[in-house]
């Protein structure tokens, strides 16, 4: 009578055992079946420092950003691939007793790519048309695409209370001249893609 | 019904609902394989889609797989079945889908692998290096062309002269662009092909470097048209440095269309592979995760679809065999539900008409037992009831039934001998002896049907003959074919007796009207004679007619007395009930009697507390007379003769009841006469009408009462009557 009683249980732990050991093995199918590759864009991704400046009614803003350079990256570049340097803004404005209200959010999109004929890092923006420059060496492209000046983000009218608005920055990098369709279709293989953290700071008064 | 319906719905909007959600993920994955962009921008949020269907899928599929487990190992009814249908479907889907999912797998890597070919890539390096040695042979021409005319240049002795040399030499040369810088990098002129007015484009800093270095400076640019220029600068030789300190010149080739068109191919093709290329192993690793989630959500859904249209189909068999069961073990009520109007729906439909009409008849069934029952109990108690005995027994005169009837004729309790041979109860009852003899002979003999009158005499000296009136009658045979038969009989003895009562008062009655009219005559044509003739004769004829007269007139009375004997027998005349104590009338008898006695003796034992009776005072003085007399009679040749007359109290059946008893130490009755006693002209006495207990036993009946007579042992004979006390006494008893 013990031992028919017993059986139930040892049955249902059992049935458990297996059926967690499954999803385990189905885990570590998919997440573990991912390509071990090294990290391609090592090296400081940060927003060393950003203002802005009030030009003719017009709020500019200039950042200064650190792109990481490796080697990889350089010989990624040189066989082909293009990257993208994308910055992110957002404006918000603080409310009382409530969240704060999405003022403005805009991109800067640019793309890195190496001429291979010519030798040269070109740097462009994919949306502009004749926006192109071209450096002999990447390290002169980075440093080119980390000094952004001058980019107008606000009309002063816009602006009620300065002091409660937060600018914040951030910078990120990605693998360049890619559908939607494919980044999307390498959601969890894709190693070419690092976001900065967010600096912020308060417009002045 | 109706919550198996509504389960069925909620049931069905839930496949519905997965089933909806798992295409539209599928479909949307499938669009998104095809490069939309529209689809792109959804696919994570397909993705995790996929992946949540998965997850639930499989906790859906463990859990259906946990319950049939479980009923598999309980024996649950279709638990076998269903497992079964689900291997074969799970296998007949998984091969395929297995087979199609490694053939992709496979397809989709070398697929991928080929585009990127060891020889595309040396290919379009060969491109590129070709393409870069025809543009450095044209570069460093211009760089060349460049030097010289900064050489030029450094002649010219002033600035308006070098401005014009540059003009000139613009309209010479296929060049874009001239301009001279001077000290830190101010532009000292500049000449262009071009209408623009802006500014010419400050010289980079590699190009610095390399002017103060000394060497010439040449590259090949891109433009945002598409097109190409080549740059090329040099320094002014030192000479020229007092030329309003002009240092170097840079010259904008644009690069023919032709060329600039053949290396964007060559650049953009390398670009696109190179592209491609990065992409290899993601998309690989992209499209076998695509294509395993694809595989798991079908494999998963098609298993678990396998498990639920198992459940589903063999859900009716599941409630059939449990029914079955249910109707097994005697339970008629059991009704499966009616899940379809398919052919399983039919069937369900059919077995549960058919336990219905089960239950019907079991009803009708049990109605008939109850009604058999209760035929039972009301024949038992009508058997009970009866006075005729009934008993049944099988041919080896087993008792199967007996009423109480029947144990009280025959004086045995057949209660407790059921199942019992007849012959085994009570081998020293005589009657039981004989009416065993009796049913044994007739059995015998192979009469199973006959109907006969049976005399069941005493052995001994005590009882009395039993007249038992018996039929038997065959039962149809019973289960194990075994015939059996019922026997009926009546104790017909008293029946006989007033028969014969009756049989005898008709003859005393017809004696009184036919004999006793002419004795009269008789007895006084005698005495006529005898007082006309004796005076007249003498001597020996007058001693004849005294003789003879007197004779006739003796014997007339005589006739007189026994015809008036007959005649009080057969006349009934209305009592005069009154309450008479009997004690009392016993010892005014028994006084009478002791005088006349002599030398017997009549003792008394009389219960001082004995109830009065209603009864005819004169009536009952006749029968202590008759009783007495018989006792006295039978003691005339006894030595020491005793008479004893005892009354008591008893209760028979629940009635209060006196009893007389009158007990002599005389011979007895002889036994061949003792059980009709008390039948008229029945007597042992030499002389005697025999009348005597005869008409006590009609005094005795009349009051209500029972007389019976036995022998003592070892000599002697009792008489006992019953009687039963007054309505008075009984109602101040109660």
């Amino acid at each position: 009578m013990r031992s028919e009683q017993a059986r139930p249980i040892e049955i249902n732990l059992n049935l458990r055992l297996t059926a967690v050991l499954w999803c385990a093995f189905i885990l570590t199918f998919l997440v573990g079946a991912r390509p071990a590759l090294a990290d391609p864009l090592e090296g400081t991704l940060d927003v060393q420092s950003g203002f802005v400046n009030v030009v003719n009614g017009v709020y500019n803003l200039h950042v200064r950003v650190r792109y990481p350079v490796n080697e990889e990256t350089r010989v990624s570049l040189q066989e082909g691939m293009s990257l993208s340097y994308d910055v992110d803004l957002e404006i918000t404005r603080a409310r009382r007793f409530w969240t704060s209200a999405s003022v403005v959010t805009l991109s800067l999109q640019r793309e890195l790519s190496y001429h291979s004929v010519s030798e040269r890092y070109v740097v462009r923006d994919p949306l502009g048309v004749n926006e192109q420059k071209s450096f002999s060496t990447l390290e002169a492209a980075l440093s080119d695409l980390g000094q952004i000046d001058a980019w107008p983000i606000l009309v002063a009218s816009q602006v009620v209370n300065p002091g409660d608005y937060t600018i914040r920055v951030r910078a990120i990098v990605r693998r360049g001249r890619l559908t939607d369709a494919l980044r999307a279709l390498m959601f969890w293989s894709d190693d070419w893609q690092r976001k900065s953290e967010w600096y912020s700071w308060s417009l002045p008064r | 019904m109706v919550p198996a319906t509504l389960s069925r719905h909620r049931t069905a909007l839930w496949v519905a609902f997965w089933a909806l959600l798992v295409f539209g993920a599928l479909t949307a994955l499938f669009f998104s394989a095809q490069n939309s962009a529209q689809f792109g921008k959804w696919q994570p949020w397909i993705l995790l889609a996929s992946a949540v269907a998965i997850v639930i899928l499989l906790g859906l599929l463990l859990r259906k797989v946990t319950q049939l487990v479980r009923a598999y190992r309980a024996g649950a009814p279709g638990s076998r079945l269903t497992t079964r249908t689900v291997l074969v479907f799970g296998a007949l889907v998984a091969m395929p889908l297995l087979s199609v999912y490694v053939f992709s797998l496979e397809f989709l890597n070398r697929g991928i692998d080929s585009w990127f070919r060891v020889e595309i890539r040396q290919g379009l390096n060969d491109a590129v290096v070709l393409s870069r040695s025809a543009l450095d042979l044209r570069m460093r021409e211009q760089l060349g062309r460049t030097e010289q005319f900064a050489r030029r240049l450094a002649t010219l002795p002033s600035t308006g002269a070098m401005l014009s040399a540059m003009d000139e030499e613009l309209r010479r040369s296929d060049a874009s662009e001239y301009v001279l810088y001077g000290e830190f990098e101010r532009i000292i002129g500049a000449t262009s092909d071009s209408v623009s007015d802006s500014l010419p484009e400050r010289p980079s800093a590699e190009l610095l470097r390399q002017i103060a270095d000394g060497r010439g400076y040449v590259s090949l640019e891109p433009t945002s048209d598409d097109g190409y220029v080549i740059r090329t600068a040099a320094a002014l030789p030192l000479a020229a440095a007092g030329s309003d300190g002009a240092r170097f010149v840079v010259v904008t080739h644009q690069l023919p269309r032709q060329f600039a068109e053949l290396t964007d191919a060559v650049q953009r093709s390398f670009s696109q592979y190179g592209d491609l290329a990065a992409l290899r192993e993601p998309l690989k690793y992209s499209f076998s995760l695509t294509l395993t989630m694809v595989l798991l959500v079908t494999l998963l859904g098609a298993i678990y679809g396998a498990i639920y249209s198992a459940e589903v189909l063999f859900k009716p068999v599941q409630d059939l065999m449990a029914g079955t069961r249910a109707v097994a073990k005697g339970d008629f009520a059991t009704r499966v539900p009616l899940s379809s109007r398919d052919e399983m729906g039919f069937l369900v439909q059919s077995f549960n008409d058919m336990t219905k009409r089960l239950r019907r008849a079991r009803e009708e069934t049990e109605r008939s037992r109850e009604a058999v029952e209760r035929e039972r109990e009301r024949l038992a108690i009508i058997l009970a009831r009866l006075s005729t005995g009934v008993i049944t027994i099988d041919r080896e005169l087993r008792l199967q039934r007996a009423n109480a009837a029947a144990g009280a004729i025959l004086g045995v309790d057949l209660a407790a001998a059921l199942g019992k041979s007849l012959t085994d109860i009570e081998p020293a009852n005589s009657l039981i002896r004989q009416f065993v003899a009796d049913l044994q002979s007739n059995l015998l003999a192979g009469r199973d049907e006959w109907r006969e009158q049976l005399e069941l005499k005493p052995t001994g000296v005590t009882g009395s003959v039993k007249v038992l009136a018996v039929a038997s009658v065959s039962l149809p045979q019973t289960e194990d074919g075994a015939p059996s038969f019922v026997i009926v009989f009546d104790d017909v003895t008293r029946l006989l007796e007033v028969q014969r009562e009756a049989a005898w008062g008709e003859v005393a009655r017809r004696l009184a009207h036919e004999i006793k009219n002419p004795l009269t005559p008789i007895q006084l044509s005698a005495e006529r004679l005898r007082r006309k003739l004796l005076p007249s004769l003498s001597g020996q004829d007058a001693e004849m007619v005294e003789r003879s007269t007197h004779t006739i007139v003796q014997q007339v009375e005589s006739m007189k007395q026994m015809v008036n004997d007959f005649s009080e027998y057969a006349r009934a005349p209305a009592m005069r009930l009154e309450n008479v104590d009997l004690n009392e009338l016993i010892e005014e008898v028994a006084e009478l009697y002791r005088a006349q006695a002599g030398s017997i003796d009549i003792s008394l034992q009389l219960d001082a507390g004995l109830e009065p009776v209603d009864g005819d005072r004169s009536r009952l003085r006749q029968v202590l007379n008759n009783l007495l007399t018989n006792a006295c009679e039978a003691l005339e040749n006894v030595p020491e003769g005793r008479v004893l007359v005892t009354t008591s109290s008893v209760e028979t059946g629940g009635v209060p009841q006196l009893l007389l008893c009158v007990t002599d130490n005389g011979p007895g009755f002889p036994p061949e006469l003792l059980s009709r006693v008390f039948d008229p002209y029945v007597t042992s006495k030499p002389r005697g009408t025999g009348l005597g207990l005869a008409i006590v036993r009609k005094i005795v009946e009349d009051h209500g009462g029972m007389i019976d007579a036995e022998n003592r042992t070892p000599a002697g004979a009792q008489v006992r009557v019953m009687l039963p006390i007054s309505d008075k006494s009984r109602r101040e008893q109660a």
